[in-house]
């Protein structure tokens, strides 16, 4: 018995190791690519720190004081030291710590990538089911359509758009930024995401203030999800609706609404777990482009400056950070499944 | 027929319409704010011996002063700021300042003399981005205790480390972002391993403006809250509030809403649509840098003066400033500011192809030569570059364009590695021409070893003993007839030589404001203050 409890548990322990290492291994070795390809890309951190006038001896100095001129094995050696101890370095374009700077700009993203996936979820799942349960006719067609409009056309341009529709003609949605200026630095920050801040604070006409500037990029960036979303669904749901077991369904006088809900969409949504997944962790990389259009101080405009400046450090910890967030995506799924696919525990 | 999509599409619109219901749109400003929407995206350090951009000088000269300022209406007019009067000796070798007393710094603190020579002496010893402007006057981290120094609490004495115009050095404590004085005591209570409070004073400042920094979040927001106790008494508003959007059309629809006071870095296309709107006004604001294209003169067919001169004569001054330049620059041939009293008129250069192809011919190239043009991904560059692309090949100048970042760009041209770049530089800021042709022209020393990397006649290869010498006597002349005459006689002959860098165009810059809004004027430094800004409501 101690024995077979040992292998066991053995058994247990040695996979969850290799899942461990597995994680780590590809931690690092995105690390490691980030790092060596940030070093011989054509930017110049130093040059965005003095400034293009500064003469050699200004440049030289702190092109040492950045550590650069030592060889790129021992820049990289240093860097994952520091990370060992929870050093992820300063950032160029702030000053501060980078881990600082995420833990700041995060949560902006998190709380957008959120509601877009929600939106994303509540809009593409029918969508997706009505155009299969409709293939062929108009209803599909006309799904088909909308999202091939949301993934065809440049999110920029819609940004644009809804800014100019929603904001400057009709007044229904915020402008730019995260929260009206009278609010801004008045919700005490908590979790960094506004609208719980707000709630948590009791503070209901600054929720609102953040909720009708972050529902139109929102909507938006949903926009792009529901359009994979509903594609996935329909194709996932075609698969289902040719099965034998539909057909019995259907014999054994099941309802329309029974068969399509009850049974065929069931059985993938698994699957969808795996889409979703993938949909929130694409929106969580930061929706650079919305940001941009909306002044949303999220991880993706964070990112891209700091890649811009050559800024490394930024940089670095960013891919970690995604790194991070795929691998969780996927260990969740992973355990999502065990609970809606019985045959997988 | 499903019966969830309608259902979903009613709740949609419900929640919309509950939306727009519930909240109510906040159209305007506060009263008592100003709300400013710009980048930051270049917007590093706010340390003054390290902050670089035009962005940067716009927020410390409301959070700092200076010992003298030039007046934003008439930049040729040096007024007293911190220091009340001063003094230049008959020798031209020392400047003395007499400081105001009773000036406070944020923290409490009362600014004296000590306070001045610790800002500009840090400027050397830390010898970051800022300290090349006070090196180019010989001031060095070893002497410049014994050139600047406090001879009592309210005074100061700068003794030139070689001879040079004192205007020039009055003008640049007046204009350059490391003029900014500092409460020496409280940035040396955050210094940490001899940074003398680098590292702190990237986020935060100690200054005695009229503005102090209650926040900055790179990349999102600054708050400024008005300081009661300015020396020179509180500014009208209580708060400014300076928002990065790098998106044109986000600003526009923001400003024309009224939900920004001012926008800044909007789009030529955006600023001409918002001219014609009642709701705000724009202020253009001549700046002391040049638009330029610029040869290496290190690639052989640059080197020879009639290649040069066919180029010049392929830039299509005309059209590009027409058409291009609107809201980014106006019209500016000589490698100084225009206004300035020894600048000479444009030199009338236009697009002669024929003569291009002459002088190509007579130079050995009837047929052109393939080159290449590095410019910045974004306007106006690249639509410059594009003129001249499609101008150089009316000669058989074959040229590809090289996008790249600013790093890029002008990292290449530190290095030497380029054949054309389109630009912009010059210095400018302070109102003498040696601060322009020191920056584009001159070049002691044309050996790759000698690195001068800082001057963009280095950069260029373009080395002329004549100019030079130019340059160093005007700058010491002490007759201001004789010094205008060698800047009469030096644009004649730089002309004659064709140099290396040819400006096409002075920068401008245009902001859009809110049409309540009073009381703004752009400094041609960048060192634009809020002070007397306020909101006619």
């Amino acid at each position: 018995m101690f024995a077979s409890t040992a292998s066991f548990f053995g058994t247990r322990m040695g996979g969850t190791s290799r899942r461990f290492g597995a994680v780590l291994m590809t931690l690092l070795g995105l690390l490691a690519m980030t790092f060596f390809i940030g070093r011989v890309m054509p930017l110049d951190p130093v040059l965005a720190v003095v400034g293009p006038d500064a003469d050699s001896s200004t440049y030289d100095q702190v092109y040492q004081a950045m550590g650069l001129d030592r060889p790129l094995l021992v820049q990289f050696g240093y860097y994952l030291r520091d990370l060992a101890q929870g050093n992820f370095g300063n950032a160029l374009l702030t000053g501060h710590p980078v881990i600082e700077d995420i833990a700041r700009v995060f949560p902006a993203t998190i709380e957008l990538a959120t509601l877009a996936i929600i939106f994303g979820v509540v809009l593409g799942l029918p969508l997706g089911v009505f155009a299969a349960a409709n293939q062929g006719r108009m209803g599909d067609h006309l799904a088909r359509v909308v999202t091939l409009f949301g993934y065809s056309t440049p999110i920029f341009w819609l940004g644009m758009m809804g800014l100019l529709v929603f904001y400057a003609w009709l007044g229904w949605a915020g402008g730019a930024g995260r929260i009206d200026l009278a609010y801004d630095g008045m919700v005490p920050s908590v979790t960094g995401m506004l609208l719980i801040d707000s709630a948590i604070a009791g503070d209901w006409e600054a929720f609102f203030s953040a909720l009708k500037h972050i529902l139109l990029p929102a909507l938006i960036l949903g926009l792009n999800s529901v359009a994979y979303i509903s594609r996935m669904t329909r194709s996932f749901m075609l698969e289902q609706l040719s099965q034998e077991y539909i057909l019995t369904a259907q014999v054994k006088g099941l309802s329309r609404r029974k068969v399509i809900w009850g049974h065929a969409f069931r059985n993938i949504l698994v699957q969808l777990l795996t889409v979703v997944a993938l949909a929130y962790g694409s929106l969580l990389e930061g929706a650079v482009l919305i940001e941009t259009v909306f002044a949303w101080p999220g991880f993706g405009q964070y990112l891209t400056s700091s890649l811009l400046l050559g800024d490394m450090n930024a940089v670095m910890g960013c891919v970690l950070v995604i790194g991070f967030i795929f691998v969780g995506l996927n260990l969740l799924s992973d355990a999502l499944y065990k609970v809606f696919d019985p045959r997988t525990r | 027929m499903i019966k969830p999509l309608p259902h979903l599409l009613a709740g949609l619109l419900a929640a919309t319409l509950a939306l727009g219901s519930v909240t109510t749109a906040q159209a305007k400003t506060p009263a008592d704010q100003l709300i400013v929407g710009m980048s930051m995206i270049n917007l590093l350090s706010l340390d003054p011996a390290a902050a670089t951009g035009l962005d940067v000088s716009e927020v410390n000269a409301n959070l700092y002063d200076m010992l003298l300022v030039q007046d934003a209406a008439a930049p040729d007019n040096l007024v007293p700021a911190l220091a009340e009067r001063w003094e230049i000796s008959d020798d031209h070798k020392t400047l003395t300042f007499h400081l105001r007393s009773g000036v406070k710094f944020h923290s409490g603190n009362e600014l004296t003399a000590r306070d001045v020579i610790w800002s500009l002496q840090r400027v050397l010893k830390l010898n970051l981005a800022l300290a090349s402007t006070w090196k180019a006057y010989g001031f060095t981290a070893d002497n410049v205790e014994q050139q600047i120094r406090a001879t009592d609490d309210h005074t100061v004495v700068i003794e030139l480390a070689r001879p040079t115009d004192p205007m020039l050095v009055l003008n640049t404590l007046a204009t350059s972002p490391s003029a900014f004085i500092l409460d020496q005591k409280e940035v040396l209570k955050h210094a940490k391993n001899g940074d003398m409070g680098g590292a702190w004073l990237t986020t935060n400042a100690a200054g005695s403006g009229p503005f102090v920094l209650n926040a900055w979040r790179a990349n999102d927001v600054i708050l400024m809250t008005r300081f009661e106790e300015y020396w020179g008494g509180p500014a009208k508003l209580k708060r400014v509030v300076m928002r990065n959007m790098t998106e044109s059309q986000s600003l526009r629809l923001m400003v024309e809403r009224g939900d920004l006071d001012i926008a800044r870095g909007m789009s030529a296309p955006d600023i001409t649509a918002l001219s014609r709107s009642d709701k705000v006004k724009t202020q253009t604001v001549q700046r002391g840098t040049l638009y330029y294209v610029a040869l290496s003169t290190k690639q052989p067919m640059f080197a020879d003066a009639r290649v040069r001169k066919a180029v010049r004569s392929l830039i299509d001054y005309q059209g590009i400033n027409d058409v291009v330049m609107p809201h980014y620059g106006t019209l500016n041939q000589r490698p100084m500011p225009l206004g300035l009293p020894a600048r000479l008129d444009d030199p009338g250069y236009r697009l002669n192809v024929e003569e291009a192809k002459k002088l190509l011919a007579e130079a050995g190239y009837p047929d052109g030569f393939q080159t290449t043009i590095r410019v910045l991904a974004e306007p106006p560059f690249i639509n410059i570059a594009s003129s001249l692309q499609s101008t150089l090949a009316q000669a058989g100048i074959k040229a590809r364009i090289v996008t790249g970042t600013g790093t890029q760009v002008y990292g290449s041209m530190r290095e030497r590695t380029f054949d054309i770049i389109v630009g912009r530089g010059g210095g400018g800021a302070e109102r003498h021409p040696h601060s322009s042709l020191r920056t584009l022209v001159y070049n002691p020393d044309n050996r790759d070893e000698a690195k001068l990397s800082n001057f963009q006649g280095w950069r260029t290869s373009f080395y002329s003993p004549e100019l030079n010498a130019l340059i160093e006597q005007a700058e010491v002349e002490p007759d201001k007839q004789r010094q205008m005459e060698l800047y009469y006689q030096f644009q004649n002959l730089y002309d004659e030589q064709v140099g290396a860098i040819m400006p096409i165009s002075q920068m401008t810059d245009t902001v859009v404001i809110y049409h309540d809004v009073v009381g703004y004027i752009g400094h041609s430094a960048a060192t634009t203050r809020y002070k007397d800004v306020h909101k006619d409501r």
